[in-house]
């Protein structure tokens, strides 16, 4: 009976969970579009609901409806393998991505985490890297030399950054002695790591942003000089397909940030409650994400190379070993 | 500040993205700054100045009598042959138009008709909403083109204006000459 309780309550979790990411992007698109309005004097969408709040579902519908359109010369099983390769890593990811310590609704504790796996920072790192496989099928398999050179980039932005934000990360470890992002965050509870891990805190979110392929580092799908990049050639729920797991990722990404630079849900000097914290940060990260979309303009393929491997690698190194020796020193006496 | 202290402060503002905090910071002022976005059939709409050259109009006299003489001048010097006009004579001896038909999908509203017209009878007016699914319905004839609206006395300003507005919106407005557009963008 016990057993049956918690696996229901674990099958209640992941069903909500996927809710929450398949329906936040609708929100998310629409505040995308209404600060980039308001960025440039403009007003964003205004014609489908109060102030175009239901522009997103609006354009939802268009896109289930539209023709799924598969090119003649496409690799057809790659074509369609890709989409779904580019959506679930970052929904399997949220498995082990915790949102807070626990409530009690009705007497019983529920935790708000699917999995507290001990490794919960290698199975983030590890699942969110077969992501990159869905941008590189997605552009090989359409056959077009717009979707080719974009995935050929994707290639050699994650090479350039997975390595320094798998790096930035250890200083982070090494801080709370342990991978379960759990812990992570509690040992934030005095003083959050990013008072100690400034670097670390830059690199991440730098590749960060290279990992979530937004401005100033979307080379993938760089809309001036690809067209759209790796989905040029998507159409319909394919292509939503895609958007969804960008909006994930850039989600994903923000969540990290905060859980482990930015103390997780454990807030200061405000008592609010430790999961509308939580929600906060994050959507200031999202928001900040947005920013910088409609601030920075794109950086060039070997710009962004040269950040990657001359200087994020470099710092993400020195930020290791100069962590390991404050903590040998403190640990010394 | 000597050049060698000017660019040590540069280099030293880029150590700490003082560039990239610049632009952010512009962005992010922009964000609450009035749009200047003029929410066209929904809410307003933008009022020509009274020498716009909008769609045509023929003026009557004082007597209500058409003022078109017939004498076909401005089809003659119509760059794009979009006005026909047929002449017949009344019976006190004048000439007048029985046909007079302008076809606007053809026409690019460069108001020579209204210069070379001798008896002042033709003009561009205001109006420069008339777009119509078939282009058939775009071929306007003599008693339209007597009932449109004529040169408004002023213009050049926003009004209000609703999507299901089917007449012309023809208001008055206070603000006539000398829309400022700039004034939403304008940051001292």
């Amino acid at each position: 009976m016990e057993l049956v309780v918690a696996l229901g309550l674990i099958v209640f979790k992941v069903a909500f969970l996927i809710a929450i990411l398949l329906l936040l992007p609708l929100p998310l698109t629409w505040l995308e579009r209404k600060v980039a309005g308001h960025m440039q004097q403009r007003m964003g969408p205004m014609r489908v609901g109060w102030h175009g709040l239901l522009q997103p579902v609006a354009d939802g519908i268009k896109l289930l409806t539209k023709e799924d359109h598969i090119p003649a010369e496409a690799d057809r099983f790659l074509f369609k393998l890709a989409p779904i390769l580019a959506l679930a890593p970052p929904f399997v990811v949220f498995v082990a991505v915790p949102f807070g310590e626990s409530v009690s609704v009705l007497g019983t504790e529920i935790t708000l985490y699917v999995s507290n796996m001990n490794v919960a920072l290698l199975f983030v790192f590890a699942v969110i890297g077969i992501e990159v496989y869905g941008v590189i099928f997605g552009g090989w398999a359409a056959n077009s030399k717009y979707a080719v050179l974009g995935s050929l980039r994707t290639c050699a932005q994650m090479i350039s950054y997975e390595i320094p934000m798998g790096f930035a990360v250890i200083g982070v470890v090494m801080l709370a002695q342990s991978m379960s992002l759990l812990d992570i965050v509690r040992a934030q509870a005095d003083v959050w790591n990013v008072v100690y891990q400034p670097v670390g805190f830059f690199v991440f979110f730098v590749a960060g942003l290279a990992e979530a392929q937004r401005i100033p580092f979307d080379l993938a799908e760089a809309e001036g000089d690809l067209g759209a990049g790796f989905h040029t050639e998507y159409s319909g729920i394919r292509f939503a397909f895609f958007m969804v797991s960008e909006y994930a990722i850039v989600l994903l990404v923000s969540v990290l940030v905060v859980i482990l630079f930015f103390g997780g849900w454990n807030g200061v000097l405000v008592p609010l409650p430790p999961l509308l914290w939580f929600v906060l940060k994050v959507a200031f990260f999202v928001y900040l994400f947005i920013w910088f979309r409609f601030t920075f303009p794109r950086y060039r393929y070997d710009q962004l190379m040269a950040i990657g491997w001359k200087v994020l690698l470099p710092l993400s190194m020195a930020n290791i070993i100069i962590t390991g020796v404050l903590l040998g020193a403190v640990a010394a006496p | 500040m000597s050049r060698a202290q000017y660019r040590v402060g540069t280099w030293i503002g880029w150590g700490f993205f003082a560039d990239l905090a610049n632009g952010l910071a512009l962005t992010f002022g922009y964000m609450f700054s009035r749009p200047v976005t003029m929410q066209y059939p929904d809410q307003e709409k933008w009022l020509p100045y009274p020498r716009y050259r909008g769609h045509h109009f023929l003026k009557r006299d004082e007597e209500g009598e058409i003022k078109c003489v017939a004498c076909e001048l401005c089809a003659q010097i119509c760059p794009c042959d979009c006005i026909e006009v047929v002449p017949y004579e009344d019976e006190n001896g004048k000439r007048h138009p029985a046909k007079f038909e302008i076809d606007t999908a053809r026409c690019l509203f460069c108001g020579l008709c209204e210069d070379a017209c001798p008896a002042d009878a033709i003009a561009l007016g205001q109006q420069y909403e008339f777009s119509s699914f078939s282009s058939r319905d775009l071929v306007i004839g003599r008693d339209d083109l007597l009932a449109k609206p004529g040169k408004a006395a002023t213009g050049g300003g926003v009004v209000a204006a609703r999507l299901n507005t089917k007449k012309d919106v023809l208001v008055e407005t206070e603000e006539t000459q000398g829309y400022d557009w700039w004034r939403n963008i304008r940051r001292t």
